[in-house]
């Protein structure tokens, strides 16, 4: 009688197993949203367990009512999962997104999140058939910026932003090569 | 897979997408006063996806409840454990169109009784805004009794509504 989502994809990278969320990853997830690590993506030191929790719900159900979303990035070799991935398409946004988040800063800045996004990015374009996507990065985010540049994204000031805070628009280089 | 439920009137099923334009015109209006107030769509398109991923983190959660004679969508009701609430409830947000019909008595009855005895819960409770009249009358309806206080960090003061329990009811 568990409730579940059935046939959702399992994805593989080099180093990492992307996944949909589960309740286990809440305990790395937690203490990643209640930190300012957290802060341009709807966490901050200021935040309770239940906004944590919700948030994870989120991504959860956006999985329920899209038919997918984002994937949680679990290291094969040691099985922790390490951050959230790829499609994001809640209401309101103008278009779809590659998002990302690491939740453990042990894993930051060795390239696990543009693997990850890589592997994601070639599902939504291959799989999901999209046929451009964005990454919204909120003004001082400089860390993603530097990663959505690596990921051969480029800033489109033409493009609509979601009704949130500052942010900046990188597409996403399509699968023919050209962004 | 979430279970469907069936009462006379109603079908206890998934939410889903379909279901959100109703909750969105809901929460544009004062009637939501007493769970949680306005909100914008957006973030009741996120409230929607929170409440059936609780499905999948919990391995139970909220039901989309129907009405089998007319089809319309009449609001969501059923278990409901978030982090931060002090034990599990049985919740209840009822749209205008299903008002006054005794709709949410029969779907917190059937979910209950399954929460009861699918889940195995011993117990259950219902978190009520103190000035939500009709949401007490509905508890009260239910056999629940006001037995203690509870300050939600966002939400503020709430009473605490506790069922009658498995075996009294049978």
């Amino acid at each position: 009688m568990t409730p579940h989502l059935t046939d959702t994809p399992v994805l593989e990278t080099e180093r990492l197993m992307l996944r949909i969320p589960r309740a286990e990853d809440f305990d790395r997830f937690r203490p990643f949203v209640m930190s300012d690590r957290a802060r341009y993506v709807g966490g901050g030191a200021d935040k309770s367990e239940g906004h944590a929790w919700r948030m994870l719900a989120i991504i959860t159900g956006h999985w329920h009512l899209r038919g997918f979303g984002t994937f949680v990035a679990v290291d094969k070799a040691t099985d922790q999962p390490i951050g959230s991935i790829g499609p994001w398409y809640p209401a309101g946004w103008p278009e779809h997104e590659l998002g990302w988040t690491i939740w453990d800063p042990a894993y930051e800045g060795r390239g696990y999140a543009a693997e990850a996004v890589v592997r994601t990015r070639d599902y939504a374009f291959h799989d999901l058939g999209w046929e451009t996507a964005v990454s919204y990065i909120a003004h001082g985010n400089d860390r993603s910026v530097a990663l959505a540049e690596r990921l051969g994204a480029l800033r489109d000031d033409s493009a609509a932003t979601p009704d949130a805070d500052p942010t900046y628009v990188y597409r996403h280089p399509q699968p023919g090569g050209a962004a | 897979m979430i279970p469907t439920l069936e009462t006379d009137r109603l079908i206890l099923r998934p939410t889903r997408l379909e279901d959100i334009p109703h909750e969105q015109a809901f929460y544009q209006t004062d009637r939501a006063a007493f769970v949680g107030g306005r909100m914008d769509p957006t973030l009741v398109w996120r409230a929607m996806a929170a409440g059936i991923g609780h499905w999948t983190l919990r391995g139970y959660g909220p039901f989309g409840v129907e009405e089998k004679a007319t089809g319309i969508y009449c609001g969501h009701v059923g278990p409901w454990f978030p982090e931060g609430w002090p034990e599990p409830e049985i919740s209840w947000t009822i749209m205008e169109a299903a008002e006054g019909r005794g709709i949410a008595y029969e779907a917190a009855l059937a979910s209950r009784a399954w929460a009861y005895e699918t889940l195995g819960w011993t117990t259950a409770i219902s978190l009520i805004d103190p000035d939500n009249t009709r949401s007490i009358a509905l508890a009260e309806r239910l056999g629940a009794v006001h037995d203690s206080d509870f300050t939600h960090v966002i939400y503020g003061p709430m009473q605490v509504w506790r069922h009658p329990s498995p075996e009294t009811l049978t």
